[in-house]
């Protein structure tokens, strides 16, 4: 057998009904082989993948509803093997559409680099969120579920962070507005959102959008879920089209922010190799800054328990990603690359306060993130 | 707009946001509606929405309470329910260039404006030419000058929005959240303007 077993939710079905699952087993093999065998001869589509799919999903849970199986079966059942079927499938299938198409990558990687600058200064005043908003341990449990979406694969568990996300926000709102007498609305919501996605700096926003926009059952991307993805795909679309204009700033001011948030990050980049070969315990500057700017290094905070299998494909590219910067860079400033444990280029002053004094960063770090 | 543009319409073949409670086959006597919310940051859309759900509190629906989505469900005369699904917007000129990822298959569209400020009624009129624009054709509008319990600051006469609604065929009503004036008919007269799914 080509294909192994292994989604929890078709085994629960199985262990439910044996007959009901294996009926539902058989067609996702089917839809799966006929997929495989298609993509042989096209180049990547995702919208036409997409509404493949789609259609797939729809054929099926008509199929479930008509098969003599599940006669009498509740509302319930048939949604639960239909979310079972959704994300076995894009399971199977998630390499081929997830992040596929060169041109999508090529946006996350725009975004992402975007908001790394944006990170740098903007203040949510910039937004005009007003003061009785800001409540930073709010504000980070919400980003903490934004960064949470490429943990999932299944289009349904990445839509459920981006609704937790916003759940946190709703209640942030709702709370602060109690004492105020006022009403929140999407004139407080939004703000706040882009504000948090900004401090998130999610992975591969465009592509998570767009997987489950593409792959989500259409039948469950509707009412309240569909109003909060759409906030967040508005959210992204402000982020990328923003300029001086878009903020409370003064245009001349945000230019020269921007300019010296490239500067910033360019000399940390020039930093970080020999933090590299830094015995793992000592904080090191890079380190201070990845958990300051959390998702561009989706690794830096996990636990190799935490690890999935799926996240050996990412792991290696980001490794062969971090080796060839590193051997560029040592090209660059003419120094062997993996060289001696010790750093030996020239410091600014500001990585030998930072070497020698670590409890200070671990400060530093830890109001950060309150 | 990023990915969203490129994708298939999820509304077609359904009529314009328009759809049955289960997702299937359009129901003609249970509809559930997309209305999004337009208007000027201040003009009191997300009032006019609470006072419109808490209004009619029923204790047994489970009224999601968001900060921007409510839904409200409305029995009208001939027994036909219609569940609206509201979708506010942020009303912040700088969010101006995102609203058509809201008002996208909505089939019912409300502008909200101040009495007390003509900025807002000129804002107003500009969603509306946005709607005409880039709405769907069968959207049904209402124009709503909110805030008219605060008669001695009025700055917009009721007639110029008689008159601009009457001339872009819109429904246009006067409304007080604060003291629920209005609401409840505002609701109710967009339910009745609904195009119907012919029952088959």
């Amino acid at each position: 057998m080509i294909f192994s077993i292994e989604c929890e939710i078709l085994l629960r079905l199985i262990s439910l009904n044996p007959l009901k699952g294996y009926v539902i087993l058989n067609a996702a093999k089917l839809f799966f082989c006929s997929f495989i065998v298609s993509f042989s001869f096209h180049t990547v589509n995702p919208e036409n993948d997409g509404r493949r799919l789609q259609e797939f999903l729809l054929n099926m849970e008509a199929a479930i509803r008509d098969h003599p199986l599940w006669a009498g079966a509740t509302e319930e059942e048939v949604d639960c093997a239909m979310e079972g079927l959704e994300k076995y499938v894009m399971t199977k299938l998630f390499s081929r559409t997830f992040a596929s198409f060169a041109e999508d990558a090529k946006i996350d990687q725009e975004i992402l680099e975007k908001i790394s600058l944006l990170q740098n200064f903007l203040r949510p005043e910039h937004l005009d969120i007003p003061a009785v908003f800001n409540n930073n341990a709010s504000w980070l449990l919400a980003e903490k579920e934004l960064q949470k979406i490429n943990a999932f694969k299944a289009p349904r568990e990445k839509l459920l962070c981006i609704l937790n996300c916003c759940r946190v926000i709703n209640n942030l709102l709702l709370n602060s507005s109690m004492s105020e007498n006022r009403v929140p609305g999407a004139d407080d919501f939004l703000p706040v959102l882009i504000y948090v996605m900004i401090k998130a700096n999610p992975p591969q926003l465009h592509s998570n959008l767009k997987f489950i926009q593409l792959y989500r059952r259409q039948a469950k991307l509707v009412s309240e879920a569909a109003y909060y993805f759409t906030n967040l795909v508005s959210a992204k679309s402000f982020i990328v089209d923003l300029d001086g204009k878009s903020l409370s700033i003064d245009e001349t001011e945000f230019h020269d922010s921007m300019q010296a948030a490239r500067l910033v990050i360019k000399e940390t980049r020039i930093k970080t190799p020999p933090a590299l070969d830094k015995p793992a315990d000592l904080p090191v500057p890079s380190r201070r800054l990845h958990n300051k700017g959390g998702s561009n290094y989706p690794f830096m905070e996990a636990e190799a328990g935490e690890l999935t299998v799926g996240d050996v494909e990412r792991l290696l590219s980001l490794y062969k990603d971090v080796v060839n910067n590193y051997t560029n860079l040592c090209r660059a400033i003419g120094h062997p690359p993996l060289s001696k444990l010790q750093p030996s280029f020239p410091h600014s002053e500001e990585t030998n306060v930072l070497l020698e004094q670590p409890e200070e960063i671990m400060k530093t770090d830890h109001k950060a993130v309150e | 707009m990023g990915c969203s543009s490129s994708l298939p319409d999820r509304t077609s073949g359904r009529l314009g946001g328009l759809n049955s409670e289960n997702g299937g086959a359009p129901d003609a006597k249970n509809l559930r509606v997309k209305l999004v919310l337009l208007g000027d940051s201040g003009v009191g859309k997300s009032c006019i929405v609470l006072r419109f759900v808490r209004g009619q509190f029923d204790p047994t629906s489970k009224v999601t309470v968001g900060a921007s989505f409510l839904s409200q469900t409305i029995a009208l005369q001939d027994s036909t329910t219609v569940k609206f699904e509201i979708w506010d917007t942020a009303g912040q000129e700088r969010y101006a260039a995102l609203a058509p990822l809201y008002y996208r298959g909505a089939a019912v569209a409300v502008v909200v404006y101040d009495i007390t400020s003509p900025d807002s009624f000129t804002k107003a009129q500009y969603w509306v030419k946005e709607l005409q624009k880039h709405g769907s054709p069968d959207i049904v509008m209402a124009l709503v000058g909110n805030k008219a319990d605060l008669q001695e600051k009025r700055e917009v006469p009721v007639q110029d929005g008689i008159d601009y609604a009457e001339k872009n065929g819109m429904f246009f009503i006067e409304t007080s959240a604060k003291t629920a004036d209005n609401i409840n008919q505002l609701f109710e007269e967009i339910a009745k303007r609904l195009p119907r799914p012919s029952p088959s």
